[in-house]
């Protein structure tokens, strides 16, 4: 009995692992196919969104038509998708290739051209602080809460 | 409001290789784009053509399978980058790499140019009048 549970989970965790592969693989293929042909989708849309899509491209110009709009922004957001999955496979392959939140910060402040970004060691220390009450911080989170020790007088 | 950030040689080649000792560091920064793209900011990465030669980076070698998958996009040397590049080599004495490097930030239209660097002098000589965010790794 003990085997079998052995078997069936070791045979999940290795099916599992290999879709992930190749969705990633097929994703990456899909989003880099310059076939621009387009589809009628039975996807369902919130009214309000799509009302809303309309005006932006109608009266704010935000794109050439709704089409286009939420394409570029689906497409977005896939793309972060694609690269986190990317991301966290390569460190799992490669554990010491994960940046800490620290580092993350560093490199979110260089992006930025933000003035802390030449403070390298608060921003470490910002970060060692603020997963002690909010674990999932991010580093935008980080840059802001040095910002706030960065102006808060001692 | 749209940026670009772009990898220069050595940027390149420690995304090639997890032993380079600048491998997490670019990881870092690529993360966070990977971030910023999931929150709608309008950022991408890119690798002059020319770069990719000199860094070794053939696309259709396995070794390279991890760093085609960053959503790193070509910026080829067409006619007019080709061009521009010609001045920029001619007038700063930098590598035919470096020079696509700067045709590239010059022809950019993003609003916001950012450069993952280990060499920040060749930048800065290969921008021209363009203002860019220069990134020492």
């Amino acid at each position: 009995m003990h085997w079998i549970y052995i078997g069936v989970y070791h045979g999940m965790v290795v099916r599992s692992g290999m879709a992930r592969s190749e969705a990633v693989e097929r994703i990456a293929q899909l989003l880099d196919s310059s076939d621009a042909e387009t589809t009628n989708t039975s996807m369902r849309l919130p009214r309000a969104l799509r009302d809303a899509a309309a005006l932006a491209v109608q009266e704010l110009g935000a794109a050439a038509s709704t089409t286009t709009l939420t394409s570029a922004a689906l497409r977005g957001v896939l793309e972060a998708i694609l690269m986190q999955a990317v991301l966290d496979e390569h460190y799992a392959q490669h554990p010491r290739a994960r940046p800490s939140l620290g580092e993350l910060a560093v490199a979110a402040a260089e992006l930025d051209g933000h003035p802390l970004a030449s403070r390298p060691e608060l921003l470490h220390q910002s970060a060692a602080e603020i997963v002690r009450t909010h674990p999932d911080a991010d580093a935008d989170d980080v840059l802001l809460w040095a910002e706030a020790r960065a102006t808060t007088p001692a | 409001m749209s940026a670009l950030v772009l990898l220069d040689n050595e940027a390149v080649q420690s995304l090639g290789d997890p032993a380079h000792p600048k491998h997490r560091q670019v990881l870092s920064h690529i993360a966070v784009v990977a971030q910023r793209k999931r929150l709608a900011v309008q950022v991408s990465l890119a690798v002059p053509t020319a770069v990719r030669v000199e860094a070794g980076w053939d696309r259709t070698d396995p070794q390279w399978a991890f760093a085609n998958h960053l959503r790193i996009t070509d910026e080829p040397l067409n006619e007019s980058q080709a061009n521009t590049a010609a001045g920029v080599r001619r007038h700063s004495g930098v590598s035919v790499a470096d020079a696509h490097l700067g045709a590239v930030i010059q022809a950019s239209t993003s609003s916001k140019v950012t450069v993952l660097t280990s060499d920040p002098e060749d930048v800065r000589a290969v921008a021209g009048s363009r203002i860019v965010n220069i990134v020492p790794i």
